[in-house]
């Protein structure tokens, strides 16, 4: 089509809009209120996500010695451990500073180990943490084969639980967003189809006098495509920018949250709202399409 | 320019509007067709434009096979034929001008174009000074003349007119009649569907009758009803 027609299409879905505002209003509002929630959730389960590895690949795997074992041979299998690839760091902990350890964390309660006099009752121990999440469990095994050990220990519980949770966040999240998606879908559609009912004798004139099927239908595609449009940059300008300040705020406030900068992730998710907003006013064109056969 | 051989067009609720119509309308001819409601007169006008397909037989246009052409080609066969109805059917939203240079911007033709064609057909129906009413601010026939200008600005080599005058007052039937005369002298063929008896024997073209979906008199040169002592 020539410059000029488009503008001639441009012009008429801008007529068609502004003839129902309201309905234009609010085909916009939803479409982007059901974008942001979706925004807001993908960017809750990425954040998650990260904290979550990070928790994980922190978790240290504990192996504790027998009573007998000589200092050496735990010194020597220190060693060893470190030589091992899935390692990040690995230390050795005597009796000594994990009772001080204890004490510790028990605080103002410190009194009730007084009671153990000068008797310790805890054991040496290598403290691992794995390069990768995944190789805790590894770990873990490999350790329980050294000689001298007697048991192992990891927070695999705490771990599955949070993955667990997460994988709820995510569902609801994603059914919420798909929902409000149908329903912003529906809002859109029906504005076109309220369009093509108001145009009725306007395409029958169309028609008449040899205007092809596709100057008759580009007015809908564009109102579609603004609809959802106008909506999506709303959703992801909103999604992006208070991402970004919410990011800047945490990073201040809570530097050990290990939140994943905005940098690709908020711009990649902006760009899959727009993208998905313009599918929301082109899917809203094609169910309305049939209408506009009959017309 | 029209050839319309052995149509029967049986319309999906089982009323069969055409039975076995053959009819030949050379380039340049005037022709009424006319004959009592119901005879399938609007039927055959809706099979020439492709507002219809035949159920049976074959409609030639101007070359084009109308009854099988392929839906993309139906807009070019438009091109070619305009249409008035006895509704004006003009855009109440728009005033004279922009209703006809519509019909030009739909088929994306210049904008100098389109000025010079709506300026040269209102001349034509004679609405030169009315380009800027609105189709409520107008008469009945001088919306029926804006309906005509906007048949003929994408220069058609036929004018399809079905009741154009139905809803027009005497006077301004006989100016809607003087100027498809005129049409039609400047080139155009010309199909009009009607009822008007004194038109059709004033005018004395060719006369189609129909009735019950068959065609049973064609004359040249004749008058509305059968004329006895000729
Ligand atoms: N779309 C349609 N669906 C079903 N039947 C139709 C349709 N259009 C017309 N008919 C029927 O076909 C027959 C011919 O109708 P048509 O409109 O062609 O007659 P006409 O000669 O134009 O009549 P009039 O002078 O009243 O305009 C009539 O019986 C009519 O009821
Ligand atoms: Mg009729």
């Amino acid at each position: 089509m020539r410059l000029r027609t488009w503008a001639f299409c441009l012009n008429e879905a801008n007529q068609n809009l502004l003839r129902n505002p309201v309905l234009a209003i609010a085909s916009v509002t939803t479409t982007a209120i059901s974008l942001l929630v979706l925004g807001v959730f993908l960017l809750l389960t990425v954040n998650v996500n990260a904290i979550a590895t990070s928790v994980e690949s922190q978790v240290a795997v504990r192996a504790f010695f027998a009573k007998n074992v000589p200092q050496s041979q735990e010194t020597a299998e220190l060693q060893t451990v470190r030589s091992w690839s899935q390692v990040r760091t690995a230390t050795l902990v005597t009796k000594a500073q994990a009772l001080a350890e204890l004490k510790k964390e028990f605080g103002d309660q410190a009194k009730v180990l007084d009671s153990l006099g000068t008797a310790n009752p805890l054991e040496d121990s290598l403290s691992v943490t794995a390069q990768k999440p995944q190789d805790v469990k590894v770990l873990a095994t490999r350790l329980s084969h050294l000689d001298g050990v007697v048991h192992t220990t990891y927070q695999s519980a705490v771990v599955s639980r949070l993955f667990a949770l997460i994988n709820d966040i995510r569902v609801v999240g994603l059914a919420i967003g798909v929902l409000l998606l149908i329903g912003s879908l529906l809002v859109i559609t029906n504005a076109i189809r309220l369009g093509m009912a108001a145009r009725r004798r306007e395409i029958a004139i169309m028609r008449l006098v040899g205007a092809t099927e596709s100057l008759v239908h580009w007015p809908f595609i564009l109102e579609g495509l603004i609809l959802g449009g106008i909506g999506a940059i709303v959703a992801s300008g909103l999604a992006y920018w208070s991402y970004v300040a919410a990011y800047h705020n945490a990073v201040r406030s809570l530097p050990f949250l290990p939140l994943v900068a905005p940098s690709p992730v908020a711009r990649d998710i902006a760009l899959l709202l727009l993208v998905l907003g313009i599918l929301l006013g082109a899917v809203g064109f094609r169910i309305s399409v049939r209408r506009l056969a009959r017309v | 320019m029209i050839s319309v051989r052995r149509v029967t067009k049986e319309y999906p609720n089982g009323v069969v509007a055409l039975q076995n119509v053959d009819l030949e309308i050379g380039k340049g001819e005037f022709v009424f067709l006319v004959g009592p409601s119901g005879a399938g007169k609007t039927t055959l006008l809706r099979l020439l434009f492709r507002e219809e397909v035949p159920t049976s037989g074959s409609v030639m246009v101007n070359g084009h096979d109308v009854g099988r052409m392929r839906p993309r080609q139906i807009p070019y066969l438009r091109r070619q034929i305009g249409v008035v109805f006895q509704d004006f059917r003009l855009l109440p939203q728009r005033n004279v001008h922009e209703n006809i240079a519509f019909a030009l911007r739909v088929i994306e033709a210049h904008p100098r174009e389109i000025k010079r064609r709506v300026s040269q057909v209102l001349e034509l129906v004679g609405l030169s000074d009315r380009g800027h009413a609105l189709p409520a601010q107008l008469s009945g026939g001088e919306q029926q003349r804006v309906a005509l200008a906007r048949a003929m600005v994408g220069r058609p080599v036929m004018l399809l007119a079905d009741e154009p005058t139905g809803n027009l007052d005497p006077h301004n039937a006989e100016d809607m009649m003087r100027i498809m005369l005129e049409i039609n002298r400047l080139g155009t063929t010309v199909v009009m569907a009607t009822h008007a008896a004194h038109l059709v024997d004033r005018a004395r073209q060719r006369v189609v009758a129909m009735e019950g979906g068959m065609i049973h008199r064609d004359e040249l040169a004749a008058s509305y009803h059968v004329e006895v002592n000729r």
